[in-house]
């Protein structure tokens, strides 16, 4: 069976609680309307039991006896609905207003002393009674029994049309509730379908689409927000990967434009050996830079799949460093700078990637260190994490490019390619990638003539 | 020294006989795995290079079935994938090495002579001579012509490991490795701007130049 739709749900809903509502109420009501029939019933019975209860009382004599039939049938003048009966000691119907019987149960419970109110159907009509041993005012063929009765046809009548009209109500306002509902729905849910709409109408040339956010109810302002970020994410990182591609061709175009010109230009005369093996040297060259780049870029693919699944070793870092520092340590005095290490801070991750990501910060320090600079790496150990910072004097890096410096390829003057044809420009790329592998954070900031990556890493 | 070599693409095949003939060794080329393993269950090796991607039986299947049959040579294992599980399931059948391609021959060249080396009595800690250059690995001193050199501890470390292996192309990669124990892909040129400063201390003002560059390769010393 197919899943109703939400409207369907909703308008459901609404019509049956609607119709539970009603029919509850109208339970109520007419269980209290019966109550209030049934008490009026009794006191008009009660009434008249006792008037003609005190008849019989005062019909001492003879000729007071005889009198009471007329008296009686003058006391029920004006109430057509009811009936009367006076029973003698035998049973024996001594005077009947009516030739409607009277049921047995009745008459017992009078004998018994009881006063009862009971319901019963005589043919058509309803009769509710009362019957009550009367007061011995003659002691010839008594005890009598009294009993009264009323014909309570309009107040059924009255029950019937009543519950005719909550039934007619409670189907009425279950459909009108369940139109409201379903109507209410199907107009709230409109910019779902809006946004479903627009959801189909993406593809990968077609990424700027945006939901509009004016008029929604909140509930949904969030979602299609959301929607909308998820977009620009999207869109973003589809950029990005577009840019890679395009800096990948171009980056490839480089070395094998040198490598095609150079070995065309060799072969278009005859050489000596020394010439030809210059070219050979020159090609390795490139080749090698070629396979370095083909390696960091799958590294990047392996972190972009999850693939890169950091080693738990226990690293000391400032031992790290210091090693670093001394791997380092030729570079950075043909270059004129210093490195220092302080504070000390220890990690469980990948020894040989963490070594690798620093490296590549400690690397592009000395490239942008200003003879005579002195690059501080500072290390340091709280409970939420280690933070490794570094921290480099050179030319301040305009904001616009902080957010991007970590893309592949991305340098700050396209025109430049830093750090000669060794540099692949994917370090700090890798930096990010191993930072990220290891759940931790990668920030830099760049002010004053002072430049400072800093990596966080989560405890 | 006899090295067998498993590998199904032809060229790489052919190149890494010629390249590790002409190094000095005696080689075999086989170009399936099933071959590869008869080859090495029939003759006697010294070490085994396996691609890991071969027809019918592949590099790790030769590798068990050698250790089955009691074979312990040394075995490298070249590969274009690389991926952790490889290397983990490699290393744990009992590869001795692992190299990823693009390699460079170089590196491989000195990584068969590392595990051609181990197992071998260690390196004697006597004096090291290249031409007019003698190295005291004990006493710490270097001295050329009888002229007193002073080396920091990780020039000392790099001119031993280039007099150790003389005549031998070290790559870059595996200077960075045996001397500051950074076993990571860089592309600086640190090792560069090290061996420079090293050659400028024992060369310079020299008739005879030691330590050579081959261009694209590595570093070598010879006299």
């Amino acid at each position: 069976m197919r899943p109703l739709s939400l409207t369907q749900r909703v308008a459901l809903l609404f019509a049956i609680v609607m119709a539970l509502m009603l029919g509850l109420l109208g339970f109520a009501l007419d269980r209290a309307v019966e109550a209030h029939f049934r008490d009026m019933d009794y006191h008009i019975l009660a009434g008249k039991l006792e008037l003609v209860n005190n008849l019989l009382a005062k019909a001492r004599d003879r000729a007071a006896f005889d009198a009471l039939p007329q008296q009686l049938d003058d006391a029920l003048v004006g109430h057509p609905g009811l009936a009367l009966a006076v029973l003698d000691g035998d049973g024996r119907i001594w005077f009947a207003s009516t030739a409607e019987t009277f049921p047995q149960p009745l008459l017992e419970a009078a004998r018994r002393q009881e006063r009862s109110l009971i319901t019963w159907n005589a043919g058509e009509r309803p009769y509710r009674g009362l019957a009550a041993r009367a007061a011995a005012g003659m002691q010839q063929g008594g005890p009598y029994t009294v009993a009264v009765a009323l014909d309570i046809r309009h107040h059924a009548e009255f029950m019937r049309q009543f519950r005719r009209s909550l039934v007619l109500a409670m189907l009425l306002a279950g459909t009108i509730t369940a139109v409201l509902g379903w109507a209410v729905t199907a107009r709230s849910l409109a910019p779902l379908r809006q946004i479903g709409a627009t959801a189909a109408s993406i593809s990968a040339s077609h990424l700027n689409a945006r939901l509009p956010l004016a008029g929604l109810p909140p509930e949904l302002a969030g979602l299609a927000s959301a929607f909308n970020q998820m977009l620009d994410r999207l869109e973003d990182a589809f950029q990005r990967l577009a840019d890679f591609s395009a800096d990948i061709a171009h980056e490839l175009r480089t070395p094998v434009s040198n490598l095609m010109t150079q070995a065309q230009v060799a072969i278009s005369r005859s050489r000596d050996a020394q010439a030809y093996r210059e070219v050979l040297e020159s090609a390795v060259e490139e080749y090698e830079r070629l396979a370095r780049m083909i390696d960091d870029m799958l590294f990047l693919a392996k972190a972009d799949n999850r693939l890169l699944v950091p080693r738990q070793e226990a690293v000391d870092l400032a031992q790290e460093s210091r090693r670093l520092i001394e791997f380092h340590e030729a570079v950075a005095e043909e270059a004129g700078v210093q490195l220092v290490v302080s504070g000390a801070a220890e990690v469980v991750g990948d020894r040989l990637m963490l070594q690798r990501a620093l490296a590549n910060l400690i690397n592009n320090a000395i490239r942008h260190t200003e003879r005579g600079g002195v690059i501080q790496v500072h290390l340091a150990q709280s409970s939420g994490g280690v933070s490794i910072a570094i921290e480099n004097p050179g030319p301040t890096i305009p904001a616009e490019h902080l957010p991007r410096l970590f893309d592949r390829f991305y340098r700050l003057d396209p025109a430049r390619r830093e750090g000669g044809s060794a540099h692949t420009g994917l370090g700090l790329a890798i930096v990010k990638s191993i930072v990220e592998a290891h759940g931790g954070k990668l920030n830099v900031s760049s002010a004053a003539g002072l430049t400072r990556f800093e990596i966080h890493l989560p405890a | 020294m006899k090295i067998l070599i498993v590998e199904d693409e032809p060229k790489t095949g052919e190149y890494l006989k010629q390249g590790l003939s002409e190094a000095g060794f005696v080689t075999d080329l086989a170009s399936t795995g099933a071959d590869g393993l008869h080859l090495a269950l029939t003759e006697d090796y010294d070490l085994a290079i396996l691609d890991v991607l071969l027809p019918g039986l592949n590099g790790w299947q030769v590798l068990k079935a050698l250790r089955a049959a009691g074979r312990d040579l040394p075995v490298l294992f070249l590969s274009a994938r690389d991926r952790v599980e490889d290397r983990v399931q490699g290393l744990e059948l009992g590869a001795d090495d692992y190299l990823v391609k693009p390699f460079a021959f170089a590196e491989l060249l000195a990584r068969v002579r590392t595990l051609l080396r181990r197992g071998r009595a260690p390196a004697s800690p006597d004096l090291l001579k290249v031409a007019d250059l003698e190295l005291d690995p004990l006493r710490r001193r270097v001295t050329r012509g009888g002229r007193r050199i002073a080396l920091t501890a990780k020039e000392f470390a790099l001119l031993e490991l280039f007099l150790r292996r003389r005549g031998e192309v070290l790559p870059r990669a595996l200077i960075a490795s045996e001397v500051w124990d950074m076993n990571f892909d860089s592309d600086t040129n640190v090792i560069d701007v090290a061996v420079r400063r090293l050659r400028s201390k024992i060369d310079d003002g020299f008739e005879v130049k030691l330590i050579r560059t081959v261009r694209g390769m590595g570093y070598v010393l010879d006299a």
